[in-house]
């Protein structure tokens, strides 16, 4: 099970945001490099849909296996800022996507996710933000020639891993960390999108000109 | 990691295979100067069917019918699947069976455990153990995993383990079963495997092995 957020900066204004978020995480800021393959079944067979991740930003190119289930519903799940859905992963070796290949399925589209990430925890909870631009292919798998989808805009992303027992504890993690970042963007569960925030040129020209300054969590 | 041979006891033409082959073949073993009991052994391994789209139809020829998923014994966090007609071996942690529980375009058709004794004999480590049919327990074979502890080149152990096989057939040959042990050989190049082994190898020699188990067990029946 994880929780997780969404929202979208300029990316003029990213630099800012990892000014802040360097103070904020007291954790080294981590390279965000990963080719995400999304796969269908085939038509023969039960419609499912499985991701393949390959970290291209280490030295040698690991795989994950990802399935994302539905988003938890009920009026419990309704209340919460966070969405929290049910996950399950596996690291893999390189042949995972001949493997689903050779078992039916079909590579429905692939995007490239560059940027950065930090991990940290708060409120007991472990954190991953990542600030990323998600990049689309010209040819198949042609990762060095990757280009934005949306010049101009990043997006930012946190999630945590929770499970049924804790899942409002994480989830409240996340929602005050969230509070740290409102001045440069709003974050929320990734169906309501809520754009870019009137206050984010400013206070990126604060964060700029003051180079952070912000005590760690 | 130390390199294995799997082999498997083949009955006569005409012969059921019996429980007392383990028997015997662990008296065997227990026979060998210094050599020690080192507890139980228990790998599994699942045979996968496709689950179609439309359910009234018959399983479409293009998906595979050979997926097998593979949990060993001295692997616990981790998951082989093989596709023999593929040359495939996927490895990855033990939760990649939640993620294809959650896909549900495959499902475990039934299951075969191989579990035993486990001795240690100088340098190496001797597995017997039976291949139960799951659920219903029935016997369908009997394996025998060899572990050479100080190489991990194939090549450099071909000889030490050609002389441990000839010696453990001489030794089984005295108790006069009816059959033979016979060794698991398979052309590890063309699953894209290299001389120094891993848990793939291991994987591959289980799923080739389980073919010719399952072949003898049912020309005998």
């Amino acid at each position: 099970m994880e929780c997780v957020v969404q929202g979208i900066i300029e990316t003029q204004h990213v630099e800012a945001l990892e000014i802040l978020l360097v103070g904020l995480c007291g954790a080294p800021k981590q390279r965000v490099r990963v080719h995400e393959l999304c796969l269908k079944s085939g038509p023969n067979l039960v419609s499912s849909e499985v991701r393949l991740l390959c970290d291209l930003a280490q030295p040698t190119p690991s795989w994950t296996i990802r399935h994302v289930g539905g988003a938890m519903r009920g009026a419990g799940a309704d209340q919460l800022s966070v969405l929290v859905r049910p996950i399950a992963e596996s690291k893999a070796s390189s042949t995972a996507l001949r493997f689903f290949y050779a078992i039916g399925y079909k590579l429905d589209h692939e995007v490239l996710k560059t940027g950065f990430a930090f991990q940290f925890q708060n409120r007991g909870a472990n954190l991953t933000v990542s600030v990323t631009s998600t990049n689309r292919m010209p040819r198949l798998h042609a990762t060095d020639d990757a280009v934005p989808i949306t010049p101009g805009i990043h997006m930012v992303e946190i999630t945590a891993p929770a499970a049924s027992e804790n899942y409002t504890e994480v989830a409240s993690a996340i929602a005050s960390f969230c509070e740290y970042l409102s001045p440069l963007l709003h974050l929320s569960k990734p169906s309501n999108s809520t754009g870019i925030v009137p206050t984010a040129a400013a206070a990126a020209a604060s964060l700029m000109s003051s180079g952070g300054g912000i005590k760690t969590l | 990691m130390p390199v294995k041979w799997l082999m498997h006891f083949q009955p006569n033409q005409g012969t059921t295979l019996t429980s007392q082959v383990m028997t015997e073949a662990c008296a065997v073993a227990e026979s060998f100067p210094g050599v020690s009991r080192d507890g139980r052994w228990r790998s599994s391994m699942t045979f996968y069917r496709a689950v179609p789209r439309d359910q009234s139809l018959p399983q479409p020829s293009d998906l595979p019918r050979d997926l097998i998923g593979i949990s060993l014994h001295d692997l616990p966090n981790e998951f082989l699947f093989v596709m023999r007609s593929q040359r495939l071996i996927l490895r990855a942690q033990s939760s990649v069976q939640t993620v294809i529980d959650k896909l549900q375009s495959y499902k475990g058709r039934f299951f075969i455990n191989f579990e035993g004794v486990q001795y240690k004999w100088g340098d190496f480590k001797l597995r017997i153990g039976k291949c139960l049919y799951n659920p219903n327990e029935s016997l369908r074979g009997i394996v025998m995993e060899v572990e050479y502890l100080p190489l991990s080149s194939m090549d450099k152990s071909q000889r030490v383990m050609e002389e441990f096989y000839e010696i453990w057939r001489e030794a089984v040959a005295s108790k006069l079963l009816a059959g033979q042990f016979i060794n698991t050989e398979v052309n590890f190049s063309e699953y894209g495997l290299g001389d120094s082994y891993t848990p793939q190898h291991t994987a591959v020699l289980y799923g080739m092995c389980v073919v010719q188990v399952i072949a003898s067990s049912n020309k005998n029946q």
